[in-house]
């Protein structure tokens, strides 16, 4: 028998994004509640806190317009779900996962709880299969493999949507050919930055086997703890019982860890820093979790957030608990942009954690490891001989410091810098590499193995 | 000496000439040479310049051969959607008119006691009962019936619209128990829509 | 009695119950009709604060609470090696086994098999008079681990009046019966001990014994000592897990604790699926069977994480009671802090800085505490060690915060992990200046011993060529390198060359992943002899030029990864090349001047 749910009407207080009802006799932690204005306007909330007669009921359409005279919530007796099935692909939704395409309700093959369940590490597979995306700095020297979960650190005004959007249309399993199901979470973002990304995948003529779920920059901001959920639950379900491999792409999570802050406060809980509450770093983990591979189930949840960092600060408890978590960061600088390099991704802060496992002899090629090694090395010693230079003047360097600024040059243009719809092969990659590498002395590649240097290195001449 | 002059004048001429002669050849010689090379060069450039254009000419082509194909197997799923609505709905706008056939059923007056029942334990205080008007005197025995069982009053009150089953609320109105069929068909119509469109889809 | 109350009150994994006066302080209880495991955290009159340690979605006011009347307890006995356990000692296997990949709530699952037979050998016969912690037997747990089966730190001892001769018994078997005060007790494999209670030892010793990780900066540098404590905090990036890893791996314990608090799932994965095929570079045997894993990932529940630490420590120091060296790395002990912060702002108590409870100094000096070397209770006598190595992850890099403040101050070795040096890919990026070891003076004797008598003295010299690039760079920062005498700038070449042949050790190269006491020692030797060396030929007036463009200098720094272990005499001739090319250079520059 279907639960129709108990209603109260009660409502003692709202505050914030709360709403508090009392005389609750049968509620429970977590559940989902349907809330009715006295104009018979729906609205979905969840149960934060309950006992003692009182619930305290987190709205995500937000409160705006609720009076505590004629407001009904009504208990679902069941945690948020969402309906999955494959007929999810090709379609648009809302940050709850309501439609707004034009198209009915989707037929769910089965409901789940957003919240879903931790995978039990012992039954997660080690992720180690490459990821060719076609961009050389994430290729060389950032690899992503199935099942990682790789973000964006950007800045207000950067391409961070242009580079995910690339890696989406472009990213491919070498030898497998086999594409990505893109399952992309707008939060918080503006209708041009969603629009862009439907484009391009459309054009790219990937939007059949795609899910969008848009939560604009004008959609309420409580919803925004749901988006993420809601695309994680269709992702796992493409991924673990339709065996497909998912690319999941999260924008803004600055803005959800904005909403996060604002239920806090409305409970005056104690907060953290900069205000955020102090369990920040799990709720974020139980979002970034749901990225990995599962033993014995061909699909892969490989996941792209992508945030931006207020005031560009990477020690912003956004950015700095999300590298925490995370296995590892692409980190877009502000300078590289300016100086209309594109994609703009500052190597020195940018890692890729699972990177050692997916290149390689037999996967990559023997000395991909090393190359990348070896150009962080020299990327960070030029970047101190241009600090240097800036100070004494090129007179005051010597000439193996000279050798590094041109190596810094020559990084930036011939292997960084590369066009928005050009998608280079590994074999390209790393040839630019060693292309730039050969442009230093062969005693300064200490990082690489003399049988490499020898097959690789092109002397100059 | 004008005489002497004159020869030597004019080997002088003829000595310069010449040497300009060579210079002048072998200076057209080299342009030549580098307008072939130079051709040479743009040659090759012009054709990589040609091939890219092509390249990417049809690689736009392909780009937009896939866009085109992708774009129209979407629309035609999303019509195979709308239709499945469509069906959907009609079978249950058909199954709904057919309700009140299924008043007669014995089974109706468990599933209506059952509902009654559901709703007295939820709500635990003084309650109303509301119904449609053609339920309105099963309603009053089952309430008769079951008062016995709880120790707060069980009143009946004014008729509702809806297709059949009731509404609950404690006598203050702070608990409302919404059983009647039409909230309950309302909530399980995802989980009908399956089965319908299952019928429908091979 | 046992109490039974009904929940009051959910928020999170913070519960409150009533009619719970029957209940004790930390008693383990079951929590709601699907049996959630918690533990009582604070009593006012009969309503209970309970910790929940599974996900309290779906629970609802009214349902039942029942008490156990014992503390959260983990079992002790054979079958724990090589097994990878929850929070709360579940073992991770078996709950798949009964709820698939994802994890489910309200599993009851035994952290051993009780059934499983082991050989059991005794080593008391009947009519001995045994104390508390007193080995009755032994059994193989694995190839790598005999393990002892003991009298419980708090059993009462007495004489043996029965014991089992050599055979097959499964855990539930008495395996001795004892009689102490004309009462007789049964004796089995296995015994529970509450978590929270530290294992007491009859003796503490003193740490002189270095615990050797193959990890350079650690074992040169910054050494830790067995029984020891350590922490290794860095911000995100800058290898914590890694190095954390690389010790589970290659450090000469005889078990290792894993303890995942917190952290990636698959960072547990990579653990499981790489141990088994790494061997122990000193028994040759699989690094699996003589580990246990403790998995309370980032998105499991967060109480069983506040758990975690405790299970850990408390089968490290059952191991340890045995008589062997236990490491137990715990990564991240911020994690488990969070998790204290967590539940005192659900319990709304006051706090202190940053929300963290005003505990929190406490707590963390009550774990490390937990580390030591020393003789366990009972006979025969066996001497083992836990050392403690807690990863901190301070948020913003900011090493002032308080669980890196607070942790400070209970550990005596301190690797700092340096965002700057992680950024140009200089790993382990464990600086040299903020870092600092308590250990050096109690374990030189070790090395001097074991090593070579020059150690104390080659590591000084090396230190000291660090610390003062750190002071030339400063200057170098402000005027160029060309503003430096010769002598200077040879110490930054020769730093350099420590920083990249000795300091730098990448953890994913087949060579260089592991690197024993004496090639660390000849390493450090190349380095500090060319330095010497150098500083001889400055002075007969050979240019700096000239010994910057020595060939040699690239295959030095190389010799971390390009000598393994089995050629290591390759490193001698090495330096027998270089002390060569050195007179070379002087005998040429003194022909050129007499020529």
């Amino acid at each position: 028998m279907v639960e129709v749910g108990v209603e109260y009407t009660r409502v003692s207080e709202i505050r914030g994004p709360l709403l508090i009802v009392e005389g609750v006799s049968r509620a429970s932690f977590d559940e989902l509640v349907e809330i009715e204005t006295i104009d018979g306007i729906k609205r979905l909330g969840k149960v934060l806190e309950v006992g003692q007669g009182k619930a305290v009921i987190q709205v995500f359409e937000g409160t705006t317009g609720l009076s505590v005279k004629g407001t009904r919530a009504r208990f679902l007796g069941k945690t948020m779900e969402v309906p999955v099935s494959q007929e999810l692909l090709g379609r648009i939704f809302d940050g709850l996962g309501r439609p707004i395409d034009g198209l009915p309700e989707p037929i769910a093959e089965e409901f789940r709880d957003v919240n879903g369940a931790p995978i039990n590490p012992e039954r997660r597979e080690y992720p180690r299969d490459f990821i060719q995306t076609g961009v050389s700095v994430i290729d060389g020297m950032l690899t992503l493999v199935r099942g990682q979960k790789l973000p964006i650190f950007s800045g207000s005004g950067m391409p961070h949507n242009i580079l995910a959007a690339q890696i989406a249309r472009q990213a491919t399993v070498v030898g497998s050919g086999e594409e990505f199901a893109v399952v992309f979470a707008a939060i918080g973002v503006q209708y041009s930055e969603a629009q862009y990304f439907k484009r391009s995948l459309e054009e790219s003529g990937a939007l059949r086997r795609s899910t969008l779920f848009l939560n604009l920059a004008d959609d309420p901001a409580i919803e925004r703890i749901i988006t993420p959920r809601v695309a994680l639950t269709v992702a796992e379900y493409l991924a673990f019982d339709l065996n497909m491999h998912v690319l999941v792409i999260l924008t803004d999570m600055t803005n959800y860890a904005e909403a996060l802050r604002e239920i806090s406060a409305a409970r005056e809980e104690v907060p953290g820093r900069k205000g955020y509450p102090g369990y920040l770093y799990t709720d974020l983990a139980t979002i970034y979790e749901r990225a990995g591979r599962i033993k014995n189930v061909k699909g892969s949840i490989t996941q792209m957030p992508i945030l931006s960092m207020p005031a560009d600060d990477i020690t912003h408890p956004i950015p700095d608990l999300t590298g925490y978590i995370t296995e590892g960061q692409i980190v877009l600088s502000r300078d590289l942009f300016r100086r209309d390099i594109y994609p703009p991704v500052g190597v020195l802060m940018s890692l890729s954690r699972l990177m050692k496992d997916g290149v390689g002899e037999g996967k990559t090629r023997a000395d991909h490891m090393e190359v990348s090694n070896q150009l962080y090395d020299a990327y960070a010693r030029a970047q101190e001989v241009r600090a240097l230079s800036e100070i004494v003047g090129k007179a005051g360097l010597t000439g193996v410091d000279l050798k590094y600024l041109d190596f810094g040059d020559a990084f930036e243009q011939h292997f960084l810098k590369q066009a928005v719809d050009e998608n280079r092969t590994l074999e390209e990659t790393l040839r630019r590499a060693w292309d730039v590498l050969s442009t230093l002395p062969e005693g300064e590649l200490t990082k690489i193995k003399e049988v490499h240097i020898k097959k690789y290195y092109k002397a100059r001449g | 000496m004008a005489h002497v002059n004159d020869n030597v004048l004019e080997s002088i001429v003829n000595k310069v000439v010449s040497q300009v002669e060579s210079d002048l050849i072998a200076q057209i010689e080299s342009s030549y040479a580098q307008s072939l090379e130079r051709l040479m060069a743009s040659k090759a450039s012009l054709e990589s310049e040609y091939s890219k254009i092509v390249e990417s000419a049809s690689k736009q082509a392909e780009n937009l051969k896939r866009q085109m194909v992708e774009s129209s197997r979407l629309a035609v799923r999303n019509k195979q959607l709308l239709l499945i609505e469509e069906a959907v709905n009609n079978v249950l706008k058909d199954a709904i008119s057919r309700i009140d056939g299924v008043r007669a059923d014995e089974r109706y007056e468990t599933m209506m006691r059952r509902l009654i029942e559901s709703a007295l334990d939820a709500i635990g205080t003084d309650a109303v009962i509301e119904c449609n008007d053609k339920d309105r005197d099963m309603v009053d025995r089952i309430a008769l019936e079951l008062q016995h069982k709880y120790n707060f009053s069980i009143e009946i009150g004014d008729s509702i619209d809806c297709l059949g089953g009731i509404r609950a609320r404690s006598k203050d109105g702070s608990i409302i128990l919404d059983n009647t069929l039409d909230s309950r068909i309302e909530r399980l119509k995802p989980i009908l829509k399956k089965d319908i469109a299952r019928l429908f889809m091979v | 009695m046992v109490a039974r109350g009904r929940i009051i009150w959910i928020s999170g994994p913070a519960v409150k119950a009533d009619g719970m006066s029957e209940a004790k302080m930390y008693e383990t209880v079951y929590v709601g009709e699907s049996r959630l495991i918690g533990e009582v955290i604070r009593l006012t009159g009969d309503t209970a604060f309970i910790q929940v340690y599974e996900s309290t979605s779906g629970l609802r006011p009214g349902e039942p609470v029942i008490g156990t009347g014992n503390p959260l307890s983990v079992l002790l006995g054979p079958g724990m090696i090589g097994r990878i356990y929850d929070g709360i000692q579940r073992p991770l296997d078996d709950i798949a086994k009964s709820s698939g990949a994802f994890i489910s709530r309200g599993i009851a699952v035994d952290p051993v098999d009780k059934k499983k037979r082991y050989r059991f050998t005794p080593t008391v016969k009947v009519g001995d008079e045994l104390s508390a912690g007193s080995k009755l037997g032994e059994v193989d747990e694995t190839p790598l681990i005999k393990h002892h089966i003991m009298l419980p730190p708090d059993s009462p001892g007495g004489r043996v009046v029965a014991v089992e001769k050599e055979g097959d018994y499964d855990l539930e078997h008495p395996i001795a019966t004892l009689e102490k005060d004309g009462r007789r007790y049964e004796a089995k494999m296995y015994h529970y001990w509450p978590v929270r209670r530290p294992r007491p030892l009859k003796e503490k010793l003193d740490p002189e014994i270095p615990l050797i990780t193959g990890q350079r900066v650690i074992d040169t540098l910054f050494p830790v000592a067995k029984g020891g404590t350590a922490a290794i905090p860095g911000g995100f990036g800058t290898g914590k897990t890694v190095t954390m890893h690389q010790i589970a791996k290659w450090a000469d314990a005889q078990v290792v604790i894993y303890i995942g608090c917190g952290e990636r799932g698959n960072e547990m994965t990579e653990v499981l699926v790489e141990f088994p095929h790494l061997t122990d570079p000193r028994s040759g045997r699989p690094l699996m069977e003589r580990t246990v894993l403790v998995a309370n990932t980032s998105n499991m529940p967060v109480a069983a994480r506040e758990a975690s630490i405790y299970t850990g420590v408390t089968m490290g120091e059952y191991y340890r009671d045995m008589g062997y060296d236990v490491v137990l790395v715990a990564d991240s002990t911020s994690r488990w802090a969070e998790a204290l912060r967590e539940m005192s702002g659900r319990l709304e108590e006051m706090p202190a800085e940053e929300g963290y409870p005003s505990y929190l100094a406490s707590r963390l000096a009550e774990f490390y505490e937990r580390a030591g070397r020393g003789i366990a209770l009972g006979t025969p006598e066996r001497i083992g060690s836990v050392t403690l190595i807690g990863a901190v992850s301070p948020s913003g890099a900011d090493f002032t915060e308080p669980v890196t403040t607070h942790t400070i101050r209970f550990i005596k070795t301190f690797w700092g992990l340096d965002t700057r040096l992680a950024y140009s890919r200089h790993y382990p990026a464990i600086n040299w200046m903020i870092s600092y070891s308590g250990y050096v003076d109690s374990i030189a004797k070790w090395w001097m011993k074991s090593v070579s008598e020059e150690w104390f003295k080659l590591r000084e010299e090396g230190y000291y060529i660090l610390q003062r690039e750190d002071t030339l760079k400063e200057i170098v920062r402000l005027l160029g390198p060309e503003a430096l005498p010769d002598e200077e700038k040879l110490v930054l070449e020769v730093a350099r060359m420590i920083k990249i042949g000795i300091l730098q050790q990448a953890a994913f190269d087949k060579i260089d992943t592991y690197c024993s006491p004496t090639k660390q020692f000849k390493l450090l030797k190349l380095m500090v002899g060319f330095y010497r060396e150098a500083q001889k030929a400055l002075k007969a007036g050979i240019s700096l030029a000239d010994i910057r463009s020595m060939q040699i200098i690239t295959r030095m720094i190389k010799a971390k990864f390009e000598i393994s272990e089995e050629e290591i005499s390759k490193i001698d001739a090495l330096y027998d090349e270089m002390i060569g090319e050195f007179k070379a250079l002087t005998t040429r520059e003194v022909k050129q001047v007499v020529g």
